[in-house]
This record gives structure tokens, sequence and C-alpha cells, in this order.
């Protein structure tokens, strides 16, 4: 054991990762001998569900790279998930009722995810609240706004053969037969991105250490309020992005929801390794996380259960990771 | 005197790098009131840790009441009748006298708590301790010393045998003292073992038996007070020569300009009309009791907290400091006497640390020049002689002295002219104190100022070359080092209003 950790390569990219990646494996081989045993017919080893498995990771690894920012800094935001349902909403609105650009509607969920992200750093860092209750309200307003908006109709942007359907071609372009993931290749870019700024940047630098110790930061005459506001804006803007991502899986928006999205965001950032009391984050642990949260979708899908189970499972990942996150950090002590 | 009631024996702990007890005794009787001393970092608190349970002793025993006993939390020692008075209070300031008296074992009617009769309990207390307190005044309306009666009358409620006072005067009034001493008399009449822990000389003549000293972890002695003097007490304390003797004179020129002044600083009731210079190439010592006023001074001179008013002139320039940002600006640096909650990240490494400050100095673009971080993180380890394998290595893993570096490290990488030590060797081992010192001398040859904040009378004698004195909130006595003594000082810093 002690020899896998002190590997090169392992090193590198971290034994928790390792650890996570062959979980991520297992989990695999685990659905694709379970679900024929479960539900006949159910073929889970195929490009197609590999595909259908990505659509879900897309928009989730999004809301989860965002919010993995907030939480370095020992923060947390509930509201990612309505926010990123109430930027589609007004935007989507405005496309097809109002018959606005769609290179600008997609501008604007953007700019929806950044605003909000504006409004709970700003709450959060200068006027001082705590970012859970802050994020709990401002989750109601992302839902009700967008609601409003909407007149509490639901919305459906085009399809990917209707006139304005060509965003559509962001998360898969269809080759023949053979759909390409595109929105694989836009995830990892982005991926690529946040991890150049959490370990390479000024930002990245000292959100982390506000995570760890924000007085000390303060006392070192850091702006630690501008430097936290920006990990709010970030998770915003990403929860814009994912908006995007999720209107190219989903056609269909409806007013109101979201909030079961912000959990499972969360849980794939935290089994990514991100500590829920800040000063700890990985990028790629988030990544992988997100992936196992779409996996378990897909695999309790194509065993014909409910998605509830989905909800429970992850639910119990949670909690182990968080307690074994917990029992390694009071060893260290 | 009576029977022996808690005799320790050859009490043993280590922390990693520090052998903080070797081979301590203390044996305490019935109706004696044993003064424990020694100067900050003996080893004194530790040993009253390790008795109580708080700490586990490597080796050694502890005979209480004719038996052996271990404790493993405070508790246990608590339910056998051995209870700490603390230095610091451990009160609930929202909650009533009585409910903090009673708290973890409240006197239930039923499923509720029963307040009226945990008031009449509370006063019958008080009553046979002389002390007047209402039982139903919120805790944090007392004052210090009222606050400190009733955790007495807290560790008496549980039917204590042995109690532990942990320098209790520290932050009371000579009127409050009276009142204490008339406590700890009875209690000693009542036949109780009384361990009493404190700095002050002339207490430990009036109220004490025995007297047991302890030095650098170790156990020097034990006399009998009445036949013993304050000299006595004072060489077994002190007893070696690591420290230098205090200096004699300034070692700073008639003519150096003045890099820092400020005044008539004002910052709620702990900083009151402060006004003071710093020179350039002086290390201006703040000295003082508990609770005196020197950090907040210091915290709102720094801008960490609100101030009220109050001028900051550096290099003669009037400057506007609001926050810990307009400080640094300004080239003042602030080492907190909290390390770990103020002054470090402990879960990053050393080189980040050493460049928080200072980090726009480490870009390429946007990005971070780690190269170069690296690089100056590395020189101000081996400029200080930080102990580390490495500047990847993080600063949760150093010792007390090694971090105190790192936070030096911080601020000298920023080139901060003007350096606030807040006790700058507390929690410091005897060996690392001396290269802080060192390092502290250099420093101010180099040209730059220090205000030293520091409790230890031998720091403030040994290292500044001017003295400020304060009390309550106050500036209550400026001395040159020359005409400085450790009575002088001492009057000034127990000149209240």
């Amino acid at each position: 054991m002690e020899k896998i950790k002190q590997n090169a390569i392992v090193k590198k990219i971290g034994f928790n990762r390792v650890v996570l990646m062959c979980v991520l494996i297992l989990l695999y081989l685990l659905f694709a001998l379970i679900a024929p045993m479960v539900k006949e017919n159910a073929n889970f080893v195929s490009f197609a569900r590999i595909l259908s498995l990505l659509k879900y990771a897309y928009f989730m690894g999004f809301l989860s790279l965002g919010v993995t920012f907030v939480i370095a800094t020992g923060g947390i935001d509930f509201s990612i998930g309505p926010v990123m349902f109430c930027g589609a909403l007004i935007s989507g609105y405005l496309l097809t009722s109002k018959g606005w650009p769609l290179i600008l509607c997609l501008v604007l969920c953007i700019l929806v995810g950044t605003a909000f992200g504006v409004l709970n750093g700003v709450l959060v860092s200068y006027a001082g609240l705590p970012s859970f209750i802050t994020s709990m309200a401002s989750m109601m307003l992302a839902k009700g706004i967008g609601s409003v908006f909407t007149k509490t109709q639901s919305v459906n942007w085009p399809q990917a053969d209707e006139p304005g359907g060509w965003f559509r071609n962001l998360i898969g372009v269809k080759i023949g037969a053979t759909e390409i993931p595109t929105g694989l290749v836009l995830l990892l870019l982005a991926s690529v991105i946040c991890a150049v700024i959490l370990n390479k940047t000024m930002a990245g630098r000292y959100i982390l250490c506000i995570g760890s110790n924000r007085e000390a930061v303060r006392l070192s005459g850091v702006n630690t309020k501008r430097w936290e506001t920006l990990a709010y804006i970030i998770c915003g803007t990403l929860a814009g992005m994912a908006a995007i991502f999720y209107v190219a899986k989903n056609t269909t928006v409806l007013p109101g929801l979201g909030d079961t999205f912000n959990n499972e965001a969360i849980a794939g950032c935290v089994m990514g390794g991100t500590s829920m009391t800040g000063g700890v984050a990985s990028i790629g642990g988030t990544l992988i996380g997100v992936l196992i949260i779409a996996l378990l979708q897909e695999g309790i899908m194509a065993m014909g259960f409910q998605i509830n189970y989905q909800y429970i499972i992850t639910g119990l990942i949670v909690l182990t990771v968080v307690y074994a996150d917990l029992r390694s950090r009071n060893k260290r002590n | 005197m009576g029977d022996v009631i808690l005799t320790m024996k050859g009490i043993d702990k280590s922390f990693p790098g520090v052998h903080a007890l070797d081979h301590v005794d203390l044996e305490v009787r019935k109706g004696e009131v044993h003064a424990l001393m020694g100067e900050n970092g003996a080893g004194k608190s530790t040993l009253m840790k390790v008795l109580t349970g708080i700490y586990s002793k490597d080796s050694g025993t502890i005979t209480y009441e004719g038996r052996e006993v271990e404790f493993t939390n405070p508790r246990e020692a608590q339910d056998a009748g051995i209870v700490i008075v603390h230095q610091e209070l451990n009160m609930m300031g929202h909650l009533t006298v009585a409910q903090n008296i009673f708290i973890g074992r409240e006197i239930m009617k039923g499923k509720l708590i029963d307040d009226k009769k945990m008031n009449e309990e509370a006063g019958k207390l008080f009553e046979q301790l002389g002390i007047d307190i209402d039982p139903k005044e919120t805790m944090s309306r007392l004052t210090v010393g009222k606050q400190q009666m009733c955790e007495i009358a807290k560790a008496i409620s549980h039917e204590a045998k042995v109690i532990i006072f942990d320098e209790p005067s520290a932050a009371l009034t000579e009127a409050e003292i009276e009142e204490l001493f008339k406590i700890i008399r009875d209690l000693r009449d009542k036949q109780l073992g009384i361990v009493y822990i404190s700095h002050r000389m002339d207490e430990i003549k009036v109220i004490t038996d025995r007297v047991t000293v302890m030095r650098d972890g170790g156990y020097v002695g034990t006399l009998i007070t009445k036949d013993s003097t304050k000299d006595d007490i004072i060489n077994m304390m002190v007893g070696r020569v690591i420290y230098e003797d205090p200096k004699t004179e300034s070692a700073v020129p008639e003519d150096a300009p003045v890099v820092l002044k400020v005044e008539h600083l004002n910052a709620g009731r702990m900083v009151r009309d402060v006004s003071f210079e710093l020179r350039k190439g002086e290390i201006l010592g703040f000295s003082g009791l508990m609770g005196a006023g020197r950090t907040e001074t210091a915290r709102a001179l720094f801008g960490a907290d609100p101030k009220e008013s109050g001028d900051v002139y550096v290099n003669g320039t009037k400057v506007e400091i609001k926050t810990p940002q307009d400080a640094v600006k300004c080239g003042i640096g602030y080492l907190s006497e909290d390390r770990k909650r103020y002054g470090i990240v402990v879960a990053k490494t050393i080189a980040e640390n050493s460049t928080m400050a200072s980090l726009e100095n480490f870009m390429k673009g946007a990005f971070i020049d780690k190269k170069k971080e690296n690089q100056a993180a590395q020189e101000y380890v081996d400029a200080l002689k930080t102990k580390t394998p490495g500047v990847d290595q993080l600063v949760v893993n150093l010792s007390g002295g090694n971090q105190q570096k790192v936070v030096i490290a911080k601020w000298l990488v920023r080139n901060c002219d003007i350096l606030i030590f807040d006790e700058p060797t507390r929690g410091i081992d005897v060996g690392a104190k001396s290269e802080i010192y060192q390092l502290m001398n250099e420093l101010v040859a180099q040209g730059k100022s220090i205000i030293m904040i520091s409790s230890e009378m031998t720091e403030i004698l040994r290292m500044s070359d001017r003295i400020v004195v304060m009390c309550e909130g106050r500036k209550t006595g400026e001395l040159d080092i020359a005409e400085a003594t450790q009575e002088r000082i001492m009057h000034a810093a127990t000149l209240r209003d």
C-alpha cells in the first residue's frame, strides 16, 4: 500500500484520485454485470449508454466544477441548480417567445449565472452573511424569478433539426450514424482551465488559503473579500454555462425546479476530495466524482429502478466519503 | 498542614520536539496552599493538565487519597474532587450566574430545569463563601473579579478536595485579590488542598505555605514559604545562564528618526488614548499584565480591528490605516500572539506561507512563478535557519519556533520596515527562543524597527531599548531601558484609575 502511495505517477495524480478512478471503473463493471441479471435485455455495455451517461455528466460537471471553488473557500452554494434552470428559462423564453437571436440567449444563460454569483459573493463576503443561508435564499429567488419570467410556463428549446438547433452540436456531433461526444472535449477543457485557475493563479492560491485560515490571510494584508467574492462569481458563471449543456441535452425546462442538481453537484465535488471545511480542493477529483454520479444515475435507470434509488446510494456514498475525510484529518492532527 | 492528599511522582511528558515535563514531583497536603512557580513555559500548566486528565502522562505516578489514579478526562478528575479554576474564565456570558455554576449537572424538576432551585443553591454557596453576587445576574454583566469568584464557587460546589488556581490574580484589582485571599484562607481552614499558580512573588509570600519551583519542564525543589526569601525562590526559578543579562542602555542613537508615531489611539474599552513613537532601529517593548490592552492596541494600529479615533504617522506622513491591507502597504507587519489562528495557514507549505503577503511580486503574467517563489522561501529558510527538509513542507509539520520563523519570513519577503511582534516566543522552547532574540537583534541592526509585546519580564528587559507599559487600556508608563527595573514596570502595570 505504502509502495503504491510513493509511486511517482500516483503521487502526481494523488492517491485519492487513483482510488476514486478505481471506484469508477469497478462501479462500471458492477453495473455491466448486474444490469442484465436484474432486468432482461438490459445491455449496459454499449456506446449509446456511455453517450447518455456523458450527457448527464456535462451539465453536472460544470455545476460541480463551479461549486468546487466555493467549497474551497469553506463556503457552500445551494443555489447552482435553480440558477442553472433560471438561466435556461429566461433565455429560453426570450428565444422562443420573443424571438431573440440564439447566440444572445446562450450568452444570457451565462450572464444570469454570473449575476447570481455576484449576488451570493457580495452578500457572503462583504455583508458577512452565512453562505448556507445566502445560497438558500438565492435558490428561492432563482426558482421564483425563472417561473415569474416565463409566467409559470415550461420552455421548449429548439430540436437539433429545427432552425436554431445547432447549439445541440455542443454536446454531440453526428457524423453518419456515430455521434462524436464534443461535450466531453468542452468539459475537459473547462476542467483544465479550472485546474489552472485553482492551482496556478493568485485567485486560486488565495481562495484555497482563505478556506484554510481566513484570518491569517486577511492579516497578511490580502483583500480576502474580493477573492472570496470571485469564487462565488466563478461558481455562478459555470452554473450559467451548465444551463447551455442542460438545454442541449433536455429540450423542456420546467419552472420551479433544479434543487436536486445542487445536491448531486456538491456530492460529486465532495467525493472528489474537496473538503467541506475548505482549503483543500481537487478539480480532477470533482470530474471523477461527477462521472461516478452520472454512472450511478445511468446504471440505476438501466436496471429499471426508480431514480430515488440513486439518491439513496449517492447519499450513502457522500456520508462515507465525508466520514473518511474527517477520519484521515483527525489522524493527521 | 494535615495529611498528604495528592502526590505526583516522576511525571514525564513529551510532545513532538519538546520535552515538556521531565520527572516532576509535587506533593499537596490537606489544609495547605501550595504554590507552583516557574517562568512561562516552565511546565506548570502542563503538569496540571496531566493531573486533571487533559494530557496523558508518559511515565510517573499520581497518588490521590492514598491510591494510584489516572484520569482520562477533566470530568473524571472533577468527580474525584480535583478541580481547576482556570486563568481564562470558562463562562457562558449570556447565562445567569446560577446557570453557569450548575452547567452540565442542572438541577431538574421532572424533565424541566429547575432554575429557582439552582438560584437558591447558588445563593447558599455564595453565602458560605461570603461573596456578594446575585445568582440571577447575567454572567457577562459581572466584573472579571466577580466572574472569577463564580468560577471558585463552581469549583467548590463540586465538593472539591483539591483546588488548583491557575494565575487567578492576573486580571484582578487589589481589592478583588484581597477578597480572593480571604476565600482561599477559608478553604484552607476547611482542610482542602490548594495549588496556587502565580508569577507574583508578593502574593506567594502572603498566601502560600509551601512553594514548588519548576524550570524548563523539570522539578527544581520545594521550599517552606515562611523559611525562605524572595531571592531563594527567584534563584531557583531562573538558575540558569541561558538568558543574557538585561540590556543596560538603548542601542538606538539619539538622533534616530521616528518611523512610526501613534497619537491618541482609541479602540473600544481596551485601547484608551494611547500615544507613542517608534524610532528607526529600535525595539520598543510593550509590557503589562494580562488584559492590559497591548494586543488590542497593536491590532487597532494594524487595522485588524476597527479604531474609533487616533492619528498614525509613518515616516512623518499621516496615513489612514483601515484594514491590514493599508497597514501592509505602509510597511507594517504584524506577528500575532496566536500563530496558528492568525499567523500561518498550517495546511499550506512553507513557500506558500512565505509569499502570502507579497504574492503579486511572484507572478509571471497571470500565473504564480513557482520557481521564484521557492527560491525566495529557500533564501529565508537559510537565513532564519528554519529547520525543515524543504520549502514544500507543510507548515503544520514544523515546531512552534520554526512556525514563528515562517511568519517572520512572510514579513521579510514583503520587506516590511516596521514589525510588531506580539509575544514572539510564546509556546517556543528555550533553544529556539534565543534564536528568535538573535534574529530580532539582527533585524534592528539592519535598520528595521520592532514593537515587541511581551508578558515575560525577562524578555522585556533583555530585548527592549525603550518600554511602554499599559494597564487597562491606557499607557501608564514609558521607560528608557537604562532606568527600567522589574519593580518600576510592575508599578506602572498596576497603575489603575
